[in-house]
């Protein structure tokens, strides 16, 4: 498993539009992608799962992959977070 | 409170068939107006197809989430569409969407996203989106909505304490040209800033913009009044109201959108009830400049046509009705005098109608009409002698208080009868009593007038210049009252005496002193500046070309708000230029016309000289007096 820290740079928060972005930047590799915002813990993967946590900005938030190609995956989300 | 509370079984429509992503998206929009948190239906659908348009709210497992943040909103509300046969709206699952949930919340990102998270949160239980596909009825959707729901975590973010606040204001100044827009700018700037919605609604002299609906006051936190002038109050009943003057409006902005928005204000209750504290003089003002600053139109409007009438006459055609010999000329005096016979009737009017709102109209109108026609008991068509603007603003106070003492007295009335106040009682009771008042008022008017005709008549041949002086001072003294009227019917009774086309020197000062109370109000705008406020500046050069083709209503405004100033300064210096004009032995051939009598005058070049030097003297007058005003100021 790899994991890394980030914070939430939208201005909005994760809403939908940017976890529709991280989702589909991440549901093409065949790992398993976690969010862990403080206790929780949310399925990457899932529009749902994002918006659910209500992430807003400037929130502290770890990205955790498991599985085949996780580092990939990892840099795809950062990426996609990143890009703002 | 939660998701279940945004909800109303009147936004649920179950089972639909329809065929395309707009149609549903159409129907939602139609759902969210059932209810009050839309302000604005069509700008609301405009920002969620604006939304939609930045790309697709499909989520996944069938779910859909149209939403939109727009102002047009008052608090977050939810609408729900399920579909019979799902339609692709393009999620990223690929599953075709047959849940619809439409957010609408206010322009608010941390609102949004709590309504959104909580929501979401919801339907990520696969059991709770089986049961509510199979959920036959709106309310039976709800139900579960709430079932659900009440598995969840309490909430604790902020949309509990929805609505959110919403502050409306109403912003005017006298003149309605610039402190009115300042003082919209400051309040909505400072409601971005403490992100509170505000919405401003302004009176200027263009009309009102973005008026407030009888809605968004309904459903207000509070209305801050921001107001140079009186404002019409009946709608705000019952809603809590800060009254601040308009400079506050700007500079304490901040300080008042957040009072408002926390509900800091006392809830107003017409007119009786406390208003701010206000001192006796302030409050005349405002009343009485509320009437000034809607006559002004007139005045300019009506002044410039007369003054056209005079450049595009041709004199040869004959000096008795100069200014509409051509048809031309006939046609723009006669629509220009149409405005200028509205003056008094609006001046008593809206002063009428700042102290006792929207009742003390029709009462203002008609005492300012009777003011101008002089009207009394036993001669009510009108007796030839006008009480002029001094009238007209004793009608408007007289006819407002008059509606004030009418409304204390029919409150002791039994309630049954309250409908029939307003659209009965208030309009005849009130006519009855500002005919009567201004018919008691009128002869003595007339009884003045006639004095001083009968004391001018027999005033034999005294010093001329004494005589022009005294003549062209009294033109000033009341703009179109006893005096003004008097002086200016002898003046045309010495012509009448002459043959035609023969000079008069007494016209001739009579006219001047017509011409300058204008001139003084256009010299001291222009070399006073201090003394005036941008906006009076602003009307103030008009002037220049009324008083020039004697059109000495061009001074009313000013002097009716500020007489005790302004008509001493005019009399002066019309008394100096009618002197002066006798001394140089100027006359001339018609009772009207201002400078275009220049070509038949006797002494064109003393008369002018006369006109200069009386302008300048009350200019200088005016600006001393000025000086030390320290009140009734906008700035």
């Amino acid at each position: 498993m790899v994991c890394a820290k980030t914070t939430v740079l939208h201005e909005s928060g994760l809403h939908m539009r940017p976890a529709q972005e991280f989702v589909s930047a991440v549901a093409n590799y065949p790992c398993k992608v976690v969010i862990k915002v403080g206790e929780n813990c949310v399925n990457g993967k899932s529009i749902l799962s994002v918006m659910a946590a209500g992430i807003q900005k400037g929130t502290p938030i770890e990205i955790c992959c498991e599985g085949p190609q996780e580092q990939e995956a990892l840099v795809a989300a950062l990426e996609v977070l990143a890009k703002v | 409170m939660g998701v279940a509370d945004l909800l109303s079984p009147q936004r649920i429509e179950l089972n639909l068939s329809l065929q395309d992503k707009q149609a549903v998206l159409e129907r939602l929009v139609e759902l969210e107006s059932r209810g009050d948190a839309i302000i604005d239906l069509e700008a609301f659908r405009r920002d969620m197809m604006a939304r939609e348009a930045q790309g697709g709210t499909a989520v996944e497992a069938g779910i859909a989430v149209p939403h939109a943040k727009s102002s047009a909103v008052r608090y977050p509300s939810l609408a729900v569409v399920t579909l019979k046969k799902g339609i692709d709206c393009g999620a990223l699952d690929g599953v075709p969407s047959d849940l619809f949930f439409m957010i609408a919340v206010p322009a608010d990102a941390e609102l949004h996203m709590a309504v959104l998270a909580r929501l979401t949160t919801l339907l990520m239980e696969p059991e709770f989106l089986q049961q509510l596909r199979k959920a036959a009825t709106p309310e039976e959707f709800l139900h579960l909505v709430d079932e659900f729901e009440q598995r969840l975590p309490q909430l604790d973010s902020k949309w509990q304490e929805a609505p959110t606040a919403t502050v409306l204001a109403v912003t005017a100044c006298p003149t309605g040209i610039a402190h009115t827009y300042m003082a919209a700018d400051a309040l909505e700037r400072a409601g971005q800033h403490l992100g509170v919605t505000v919405k401003v609604e302004t009176q200027g002299a263009g009309g009102t913009k973005n008026k407030l609906t009888p809605q968004e006051i309904r459903q207000c936190t509070a209305v801050i009044i921001a107001a140079g002038r009186e404002v019409d109050m009946s709608r705000f009943q019952g809603i809590k109201v800060l009254r601040v003057s308009v400079n506050e409006g700007i500079y304490r902005a901040e300080e008042l959108v957040q009072r408002a928005a926390s509900g800091d204000a006392p809830v107003y209750g017409g007119v009786d009830l406390p208003r701010e504290v206000e001192r006796i003089g302030v409050r005349s003002y405002r009343q009485l400049m509320n009437g000034v600053s809607h006559m002004l139109p007139f005045v300019i409007g009506g002044g410039i046509l007369t003054a056209l009438a005079f450049l595009l006459d041709d004199m040869s055609l004959g000096y008795a009705h100069f200014g509409s010999n051509t048809p031309v000329s006939a046609w723009l005096r006669a629509i220009g005098q149409a405005a200028l016979g509205f003056m008094l009737p609006i001046l008593a009017g809206f002063t009428s109608v700042a102290i006792a709102d929207r009742p003390g109209m029709m009462v203002g109108f008609v005492g300012g009409a009777l003011a101008a026609s002089g009207a009394t008991l036993a001669a009510p068509e009108g007796s030839g002698a006008p009480a002029g603007f001094l009238g007209a603003m004793i009608a408007g106070f007289a006819g407002g208080y008059l509606m004030v003492g009418l409304k204390k007295l029919l409150d002791r009335l039994p309630g049954t009868i309250e409908g029939i106040k307003s659209i009965l009682l208030y309009p005849v009771a009130g006519l009855l009593m500002v005919g009567l008042f201004m018919c008691l008022i009128n002869p003595f008017v007339g009884a003045l007038n006639s004095a001083l005709y009968g004391s001018l008549q027999v005033l034999g041949p005294q010093s001329r210049i004494v005589l022009g002086a005294l003549l062209a001072g009294m033109m000033s003294i009341d703009m179109g009252g006893p005096f003004n009227k008097a002086a200016y019917l002898f003046g045309t009774s010495t012509l009448a005496a002459l043959a035609t086309g023969q000079e008069s020197d007494v016209m001739a000062a009579v006219m001047i002193g017509g011409m300058v109370p204008p001139l003084v109000i256009a010299l001291a705008t222009t070399f006073c500046k201090s003394c005036f406020t941008p906006e009076e500046r602003k009307s103030g050069a008009v002037n220049y070309i009324l008083g020039l083709c004697f059109v000495t209503e061009g001074a009313v405004p000013f002097a009716a708000s500020d007489p005790l100033r302004v008509l001493p300064a005019c009399i002066l210096g019309s008394a100096v230029a009618g002197g002066l004009s006798m001394l140089f032995g100027c006359a001339v051939p018609a009772p009207h016309g201002g400078i275009f009598l220049c070509p038949v005058m006797i002494n064109p070049g003393g008369y002018l000289a006369a006109l200069a030097a009386g302008s300048l003297a009350g200019m200088l007058l005016l600006a001393v007096l000025k000086k030390n005003r320290t009140i009734l100021r906008e700035h």
